[in-house]
């Protein structure tokens, strides 16, 4: 009995010391967040006392701005450059920054209870789901008002036109080169193999292969292989190679109609090459499943040998790749075509984000004029180099009137990286805003692709088009096609399939989509 | 004659409303104590039900609950109508099931077999191994298992290849999802599944087995005779309460899994509420499809709980 007793007895004490854990778990996990996220307006307290104590106390107020922003980075960043903005600009800001991979889950859900901050970031997905709450009058328009601002005025109305809504203008956009896309290649690799940089999508797959099959790192195993890939159709290398095919970007104008990409033979032939890629084991065999961190380390790590998206990435790759492969040598390259084809690439509408300013926040149009004064002041070339190169002297140095940023990387990505999402405008219109000195050859080349690629551009023609079924259902339609494009792609399908998956997406509402775009097309001639 | 009846049937009520009233006096402290937990039910339980109307209504956020207008039952039509109506409801009961069938045994086992043990250090050895699963989250769980199942130098795949097998595409494909979702709640759940199974079984009287031993009982026979009839209540009560929870079967465990090769197997409600409703802002839509869910889950309860009184057990009500 008393041994039973006991037993029980260490039985409770074992679920009680596991409920303790687990509560004192708990709280710590919860409490993680709140923390971080305090982190800001705790640093802006301190800031406004430092405003406040400062000579200039005849000023009036700091304005308050609370805004909401992506966090590219995974920690909130150091709150030194947000004090120099707020010095510079009288401002008090509470910015509360959101990671950009659950951003438009957080913008959905503050849109739902009503609390978006005064000023709030959106990439063009959710800006065209936002369409309908801009045309119910929920957010300011502010076309009318830009021209009272010396820098704000300057934003490129061709641009700021992709953002308007029944050609209204409503916010401001954020500048990014229009495409950056190509590849990155190991040119060690292909020096030893005899390859020169592809210009044709055979030439490419050859690289593919031999990359695979003839050993390039000369280690004697078959442990390489061409191309790394991971799970995203857009930003991955599937709509890069997909341009070099010709195929429009997202929907082609013929004969007056719009046509979606995916009922385009260059959509097929596109797919057709990474399936004939795929089944030769020529790319990673779960690139559907891969993500962006996994997809760069198999070409750091050497197993990789060609990446194909955003050509900037070369700078950090170079970087991190010299430390298991001292002899790796990476190199960039943009101009592919498929036989018979001219090279051209997609491009983006010519913003990376906007910034809209709703009326639940902005509660006057003296507020929102305050506001815009704030980011025109954000706009002038010596705040755009603080948010965008940190501070002189400490995170960068100029050389030739260029920047040499600093050699501290992780300096730079916790002091000032993140602040670049704050950004308006960009390079092409605000005078002063320096440029990078990039001492590393093939980043300085990089830059001089993405210059290049200008010429050759596909443009989206939908985004200053207007559809309400596609503003509805087009994301959770455009799932069934991405779905059936990586099952054709991976042989689960075949071509019959592919056009059975279209035929859904044309039943479901896909028509009424092209309906509805061709007309708002044909108006807008 | 019938006003009597009612009189007299009154003069009942009020007499057994003044005992009520005395004895909710007299024990107010103890009464007392059930406020908090009333309160908190009240207020995170019901209250937000009231949101549910939003399924009834074409809701914008900014015209609010109070001027969203009435559609009535146009959300449910449209999830009943949807091609995917039928693959998610399927997935979703399918995927239950086999949780109830396969995982569900594997802690009552794990329990009769450390209540076995009778060096104790061991004993709490096994246990605290067992236990730890349950503290990782899913991603980390997830994670790992993706290392392990790749295609690209995963350790399984490695394996088969050097035993002369096909590698298998597991993380893509429809026929290893269901295997690996249950394999994985058991390796995380299992251990702490358990605990309640344990405390059942230290609460047996030992006499029982003593008296049993002495008829010369066999462990097997004991355990068969003794340790399971005694936590057959405990059994059944969880049953059912795991069967409410055929709605909870993880939604962060299935997104993490779900990718477009495994979607017509992998997508469930709760995965599918979180695409319609929070990606793609369609508030309304997704409360029906939620509310639908619920009323799923509430027949599955009320029939367990209706079988298992049926079966002379108690139920949870």
């Amino acid at each position: 009995m008393p041994k039973k007793k006991k037993k029980f007895r260490t039985l409770l004490t074992v679920i009680t010391a596991i409920a303790v854990m687990t509560g004192c778990a708990g709280n710590t996990a919860n409490q993680n967040t709140p923390v971080a996220n305090q982190n800001t307006p705790a640093a802006n307290e301190n800031t406004t006392a430092a405003v406040v104590e400062t000579p200039v106390e005849t000023k009036k107020e700091p304005l308050k701005i609370a805004m909401m922003a992506g966090l590219q980075t995974p920690d909130v960043p150091d709150p030194t450059i947000e004090k120099m903005v707020e010095e510079a600009t009288n401002t008090e800001l509470d910015i509360q920054w959101v990671p950009t991979a659950s951003y438009d889950e957080k913008l959905n859900a503050s849109f739902a209870t009503g609390t978006l901050p005064q000023a709030t970031y959106v990439g063009l997905p959710s800006l065209i789901s936002l369409r309908n709450a801009i045309r119910n009058n929920q957010f300011w328009e502010i076309g009318p008002l830009l021209k009272d601002y010396p820098n704000l005025s300057k934003l490129k109305p061709e641009v700021l036109r992709n953002t308007s809504v029944d050609g209204k203008i409503y916010a401001l956009y954020q500048e990014r080169p229009l495409s950056r896309q190509g590849f990155i290649y190991r040119k060690d690799w292909a020096d030893k193999l005899g390859l020169q940089a592809p210009t044709t999508t055979e030439e490419f797959f050859t690289m593919l292969e031999k990359f695979t099959k003839e050993d390039p790192d000369g280690n004697g195993k078959h442990d390489t292989i061409g191309l790394a890939d991971r799970s995203d159709l857009i930003y991955g290398a599937f709509k890069t190679v997909s341009s070099w095919f010709g195929t429009p970007n997202n929907w082609a104008v013929q004969d007056g109609k719009l046509v979606p990409e995916f009922m385009t033979p260059e959509y097929m032939e596109t797919m057709n090459f990474f399936k004939r890629t795929y089944d030769a084991g020529y790319m990673n065999k779960d690139f559907p499943v891969t993500e962006k961190q996994a997809q760069h380390n198999m070409i750091i790590s050497g197993k990789a040998g060609v990446y194909v998206g955003s050509l900037g990435d070369v700078g950090s790759l170079h970087q991190k790749i010299a430390e298991p492969n001292p002899n790796a040598l990476l190199d960039v390259h943009s101009k592919v075509a498929a036989p018979g084809k001219e090279y051209g690439i997609w491009a983006i509408p010519g913003f990376a984000a906007v910034v809209l300013f709703p009326k639940s926040a902005v509660k006057t149009e003296e507020e929102l004029k305050e506001i815009l004064a704030f980011y025109d002041k954000l706009m002038s070339p010596e705040l755009a180099n603080l948010t965008r190169w940190g501070i002189e002297g400490k995170h960068y140095t100029v050389e030739d009137g260029k920047v040499l940023p600093s050699e501290d990387r992780a300096m730079f990505e916790r002091e000032v990286k993140p602040y670049i999402s704050l950004q308006i405008g960009g390079i092409s219109i605000i005078e002063g805003f320096l440029d990078a000195k990039r001492p590393i050859p093939s980043a300085a080349k990089a830059e001089e692709l993405i210059q290049d690629n200008n010429n050759y551009l596909i443009h989206d023609p939908t985004p200053a088009l207007d559809s309400a079924t596609f503003t509805q259902d087009g994301a959770r339609l455009q799932e069934l096609i991405k779905d059936a494009t990586y099952k054709y792609m991976l042989g689960n399908i075949d071509e019959a399939g592919f056009k059975a998956a279209v035929d859904q997406w044309l039943k479901q509402g896909g028509q009424k989509i092209i309906d509805e775009l061709s007309s708002s097309y044909a108006a807008a001639q | 004659m019938p006003d009597t009846a009612v009189g007299s049937a009154m003069v009942i009520n009020a007499k057994l409303r003044s005992v009520l009233m005395r004895k909710l006096i007299k024990n107010r402290a103890l009464y007392m104590m059930i406020v908090p937990g009333l309160l908190f039910f009240v207020i995170f339980k019901y209250i937000p039900m009231g949101g549910l109307v939003i399924a009834f209504q074409d809701y914008q956020p900014y015209t609010g609950i109070l001027n969203s207008p009435w559609v009535g039952l146009k959300h449910f039509e449209r999830l009943f109508s949807e091609p995917m109506f039928f693959t998610i409801l399927s997935n979703t009961l399918l995927l239950f099931f086999l949780n109830l069938l396969f995982y569900f045994p594997v802690p009552i086992i794990l329990a009769l077999m450390l209540n076995e043990v009778r060096i104790n250090a061991f004993k709490r050895i096994v246990q605290t191994v067992v236990y730890i699963p349950h503290f990782m989250s899913w991603v980390i769980i997830v994670s790992i298992s993706f290392v392990v199942l790749s295609m690209d130098r995963g350790i399984i795949n490695e394996l088969l290849v050097m035993m002369g097998l096909e590698k298998i595409n597991f993380l893509m494909s429809t026929e290893w999802f269901r295997p690996i979702y249950v394999l994985q709640i058991i390796w995380r759940e299992a251990g702490w599944g358990t605990i309640i199974y344990l405390a059942a079984m230290a609460a047996i009287d030992p006499g029982l087995y003593e008296a049993a031993r002495i008829d010369g009982a066999s462990r097997m026979r004991q355990i068969w005779h003794i340790t399971l009839p005694s936590i057959r209540s405990v059994i059944v009560v969880l049953v059912i309460l795991k069967i409410g929870d055929v709605l909870e079967l993880g939604f962060e465990h299935i997104y993490l899994l779900l990718n477009s090769m495994n979607r017509e197997v992998a997508e469930i409600f709760d995965t599918y509420v979180y695409t319609a409703g929070l990606r793609q802002g369609q508030f309304s839509y997704s409360t029906a499809v939620g509310f639908f869910k619920s009323v799923v889950g509430l027949i599955l309860v009320m029939s367990a709980n209706w079988l298992s009184k049926k079966a002379g057990e108690e139920g949870i009500y």
